[in-house]
């Protein structure tokens, strides 16, 4: 009798594991050709859509922090003159500036923190939208108080040389930048960038002017031809290269059938080879072009900005890594070269554009020595 | 006497008006790139889905059946991704919401945690994200019927 009791629990179990197996055997059984006959129950036409990316690009940053720094470097800057104020000025093609400060920048580099964030991230529209600020700080030694003959404003008073100037309160550029992906279809696509800039020697309890901000925006329209090809064409109003200028932009996005391979270029802002070393780890090999124009709230008087047209190309290497989940590490090493340090007089603070035939004068002629440059950062990214 | 009757009818009422709220999900769905069909099942008290249709079954590399071969996990590479389960653990939160489930990319082998809301009867959003819901990109699938001969 005693053994009587297991019967219901051995019969239950016997059921039990018939089920369970019999379940097991229909899933996997399961005759999936009655699917192609399934259909939409709302008939209404279904528009696809581009998605904003291809497979095997770098991941997207949505909050990086990064340390730049450059390697020592000569500088010389000219005399500084007002084109605005005082009528006098450099010759667009002067070629031999008369040179007031001569010095070696120790270091150069800070702080950069970016962010990306989608404010709207759908399948038919993506906005995203980002705060970003970039601290550059310059350790100047030699001559940074000694130029040849004192900078003498047009009211006659005596201000700071620039290399003093860089030494004691550095550059900083704060940014917001909004990016908007429209899908048009499946295969076409248009974004729109607009950014917005301050950039300065500005403290960041003191800000300079908000006359000085300065708006930069681009359009693209591309067509994404597969999951491995997109390319696009467009215009930019950009300070890349430190002068307002409009460029051409072209976006050439590629990643060969087995990832391994791939470019990633938004031209001229940026250019790069990618080598996909594994799922978690891959190579660029290209250039960035960094600029934007600093107001020096020194030399400027009279109601006008005074600015550095700061612009670089860096081409440069650079690794990325995960390091965790959604945290990836970026080292990159490269060149910093000089593209433009010149300094315009901007009347009432208004900006102008010069291009390749404007005549405008400048207020200085600068050029710096191309020292080697290292990042390295960490980002939390989108996978 | 009746107001208890009532009160457990009312709640009982209530209670299954849920349930069936929660299996509207239930049915085969396209999501937004239309490469794909997923049948979604409610199993226990959750819900999962996978996919049971590929409009490319076959990888155009090999001419086999297509499997997961961007899953992280290297023993899961040659599983096939039809009947891959790409939704699991959804739970019904009312008003037309799932929650506490992840989705699987198969396109880049990343789970990410969802949540899906349904629009309509035969829409539903559905949006994977990553830590917060900020972080994330969402899809619109559409409801699949079998068709009428």
């Amino acid at each position: 009798m005693k053994h009587n009791y297991h019967i219901p629990y051995l019969l239950a179990l016997f059921f039990v594991s018939i089920f369970t197996t019999a379940a097991q055997e229909e899933e996997e059984e399961e005759d999936y050709s009655k699917y192609d006959n399934f259909e939409l129950e709302d008939d209404t036409p279904v528009k696809r859509y581009a998605k904003p990316t291809i497979s095997g690009m770098s991941p997207q940053k949505f909050i990086g922090i990064s340390f730049d720094a450059q390697m020592p470097y000569r500088y010389e800057f000219s005399n500084v003159l007002f084109p605005e104020s005082s009528g006098t000025g450099f010759d667009v093609d002067e070629e031999d500036p008369t040179i007031n400060e001569k010095g070696t920048v120790k270091s150069t580099g800070g702080f950069r923190f970016n962010t990306n964030i989608p404010i709207i991230s759908k399948s038919s529209f993506v906005w995203q939208s980002g705060i970003n600020f970039m601290d550059t700080r310059y350790d100047v030694v030699e001559a940074p108080i000694s130029p040849r003959t004192p900078i003498l404003l047009p009211n006659g008073n005596e201000a700071r040389s620039l290399g003093k100037i860089l030494n004691e309160d550095g550059l900083r550029n704060l940014n917001w930048t909004n990016t908007f992906f429209f899908p048009l279809n499946e295969t076409e696509f248009i974004v729109f960038q607009g950014q917005l800039d301050l950039s300065g020697n500005y403290a960041l309890d003191s800000f300079q002017p908000l006359s000085t901000v300065k708006y930069s925006a681009a359009a693209v329209y591309g067509r994404r031809i597969n999951d491995y090809y997109r390319w696009g064409i467009g215009v930019s109003r950009t300070y890349r290269v430190g002068n307002l200028n409009y460029v051409p932009v072209i976006m050439f996005d590629w990643t060969s059938k087995n990832r391994k391979w791939g470019t990633e270029i938004l031209f001229p802002a940026r250019a790069y080879l990618r080598y996909n070393i594994s799922k978690n780890s891959l190579l660029l090999a290209g250039f960035d072009l960094e600029g934007q124009s600093y107001h020096i709230d020194e030399y400027s008087v009279n109601g006008n900005s005074y600015e550095i047209r700061r612009g670089e190309v860096r081409p440069k290497l650079e690794f990325q890594t995960k390091i965790s989940g959604y945290i990836w590490a970026s080292v990159q090493a490269g060149y910093r070269m000089d593209w433009s340090y010149d300094a315009d007089e901007l009347a009432d603070s208004t900006d102008f554009f010069r291009g390749f035939f404007g005549n405008q004068e400048f207020g200085m002629i600068n050029n710096l020595e191309n020292p080697l440059f290292f990042n390295v950062g960490l980002n939390f990214v989108s996978p | 006497m009746k107001n208890k009757i009532f009160l457990i009818a009312f709640c009982l009422m209530g209670y299954f008006a849920f349930a069936q709220e929660a299996d509207d999900i239930v049915g085969v769905w396209e999501p937004g790139h239309g490469k794909a069909k997923v049948k979604i099942d409610k199993i226990d008290d959750k819900y999962y889905g996978k996919i049971v249709w590929l409009k490319e079954a076959k990888d155009p590399e090999t001419g086999e059946p297509k499997v997961d071969k961007n899953n992280p996990d290297e023993s899961m590479q040659n599983v096939p991704l039809r009947g891959y389960r790409i939704l699991k653990d959804f739970v019904y939160q009312g008003d037309g919401v799932w929650e506490e489930g992840t989705i699987y990319d198969p396109e880049n082998g990343t789970t990410y945690s969802c949540v899906i809301n349904m629009k309509d009867e035969n829409a539903m959003e559905i949006r994977g994200y990553v830590g917060v819901k900020t972080f994330g990109r969402s899809d619109t699938w559409r409801r699949l019927t079998m068709k009428k001969k």
